[in-house]
């Protein structure tokens, strides 16, 4: 569902189908996402959340259909250009995929070392720079399995942050933090958004969360998106998706069964019906 | 359905999943080598490689090889005893380390120690997504994590072998000079006048390095490759040790009629 903010996207989806294990993931997706907002990707488990940010990435091609990010179309792209595309992404990671190998230091030097040739001096004080934007320049020789989830993650979004990416996808960033970290995260991704004017994409199903940053919010279901809106539209609920999504009720539009043949059938009583 | 059709069915899979598993393996080798330009850039990551799958190996290879030649020495002076022909003590002992079980045993014990410990750690970086992070940081995981893994156990497999056999032949001096009485100048004389060079020491390496290769290439494949699970790292990890075992014994039975 495109809108208005179409002319500005930075990330166009037009028509997307993606089949996975035979089944439709997306069917025909269109959505856009702004440039300098922080969107919300929400839907129920297993509607393609993840996948999106993989298309987006490059990581998974879909079966058909168009998305551009920054105007390039990324499944059209060969090996060079896609990875000059991702030095200027920044991926948050769900499980944070620091490398175990290195401390946290050389876990936000990385992508640097791997593409800049810097003086030494010059790289460390752009890693020390942003382990302080995420408040753990203190822990910069802890070593990954030293750290707490939260922490992982704010290191992970330093290394994120460390090119000073156009774009910023963040795969449930919420998931498994104390009120602390989680309020700590999310008054990181409102900084370097508002300060840097970073473009961030966000998929989380936290909505009390979400509604503390994102300027827009997509609702997928079905393969498609269902609902767009500011957070407060959505929360509103004018459809049966978004009462049933945002209401948190069991039952609607996204059925609680899981499809299955007769229940009376399956216990046996077959002839009771009779 | 006939219960032959029924049991024919399985054989058939596996065949093709196998053949499938050969390509694959044979694609990603490509895939290594055409990487290794940009591997060359990683050389710290290929010289710590090298330490892991080498220097590290090093103990466990030296007392095999130590006892390995040991107790060749102790069979062969029983068997040559019977023939009256101790002094071909050393020519045998040696012809055997270097021809034959020291790029063999290194090889299979190289599967074990480091073999293992690459599919193991390769796997575990997939399941935790750490190939995923370097992919989104436009790090080819190839050219930086597989490529110097395999380059490393290509370049420590035969130096590995060849202090295999030295350590072998200092355990056959220990037990056939110090201990059996066997004559020490004739154990030296004997060996050094009948091994070659070229054709037993030289050829010893190539097969060490091709055992190196497959090894490498097998430990390597089984981890990028290993479904992002403990247990599917668990079965990955046996598989590395069994195709590779199997590989390592039958590659050494065709290098050997061709190399004879």
């Amino acid at each position: 569902m495109p809108t208005a903010a179409a002319a500005d996207a930075l990330v166009e989806v037009r028509d997307l189908t993606t089949m996975l294990s035979g089944k439709a993931v997306f069917a025909g997706l269109s959505l856009d996402i702004p440039r300098g907002k922080v969107t919300a990707i929400m839907g129920p488990s297993g509607t393609g959340k993840t996948t999106l940010l993989k298309h987006i990435t490059g990581q998974m091609r879909p079966d058909r259909g168009v998305l551009r990010v920054d105007g390039q179309n990324v499944p059209a792209l060969g090996r060079e250009a896609l990875y000059a595309l991702r030095e200027r992404i920044g991926y948050l990671f769900q499980n944070s995929a620091l490398l175990t190998d290195y401390d946290v230091f050389e876990n936000v030097a990385f992508p640097l070392r791997q593409h800049a040739r810097l003086p030494e001096v010059l790289l460390r004080n752009i890693v020390l720079t942003k382990l302080q934007a995420v408040g753990l320049r203190g822990a910069a020789r802890l070593m990954p399995s030293e750290l707490s989830g939260g922490m992982a993650r704010r290191v992970a979004l330093a290394r994120a942050i460390v090119f000073d990416p156009m774009l910023i996808l963040y795969d449930e960033p919420f998931v498994g933090l104390d009120p602390i970290a989680l309020n700590q995260v999310l008054k990181l991704i409102r900084t370097l958004n508002r300060t840097l004017g970073i473009t961030s994409i966000l998929v989380a199903h936290e909505f009390a969360a979400v509604r503390q940053v994102a300027d827009l919010v997509h609702l997928i279901a079905n393969g498609q998106c269902v609902a767009s809106g500011t957070p407060e539209q959505l929360a509103r609920g004018e459809s049966d998706w978004t009462r049933q999504f945002f209401g948190g009720d069991a039952d609607g539009p996204v059925p609680f069964q899981y499809p299955a043949g007769d229940y009376a059938t399956a216990l046996g009583f077959t002839g009771a019906a009779a | 359905m006939s219960a032959d059709m029924k049991a024919g069915a399985p054989r058939g899979g596996m065949l093709v999943d196998g053949l499938a598993q050969v390509g694959a393996c044979g694609l990603f080798l490509l895939g290594m080598l055409g990487a290794i330009p940009r591997s060359l850039r990683h050389l710290r990551e290929i010289s710590r490689q090298i330490w892991f799958v080498g220097a590290m190996s090093l103990v466990i290879i030296m007392i095999s090889g130590l006892f390995v030649g040991m107790v060749l020495a102790l069979q062969l002076y029983y068997t040559l005893s019977i023939f009256g022909g101790t002094a071909a003590l050393g020519t045998v002992v040696a012809l055997s380390l270097y021809r034959e079980l020291g790029p063999v045993i290194t090889a299979l014990l190289f599967a074990g120690r480091a073999g293992t410990a690459m599919t193991a750690e390769i796997g575990l970086m997939r399941a935790t997504d750490q190939l995923a992070a370097m992919e989104m940081m436009a790090v080819d995981p190839i050219a930086f994590v597989a490529t110097p893994r395999f380059l490393a156990g290509v370049i420590a497999m035969p130096l590995l072998a060849n202090v295999f056999s030295m350590l072998g032949l200092l355990g056959a001096h220990l037990v056939g000079v110090t201990w059996l009485g066997v004559d020490n100048g004739t154990f030296w004389s004997n060996m050094t006048s009948n091994v070659d060079v070229w054709k037993d020491i030289v050829n010893g390496t190539w097969k060490a390095l091709a055992f190196g290769v497959v090894v490498s290439l097998i430990a390597v494949f089984q981890g990028y490759t290993a479904p992002p699970t403990s247990e599917g790292v668990a079965y990955a990890t046996t598989r590395t040790v069994v195709f590779a075992s199997i590989v390592v014994l039958a590659l050494d039975f065709v290098m050997t009629a061709f190399l004879m």
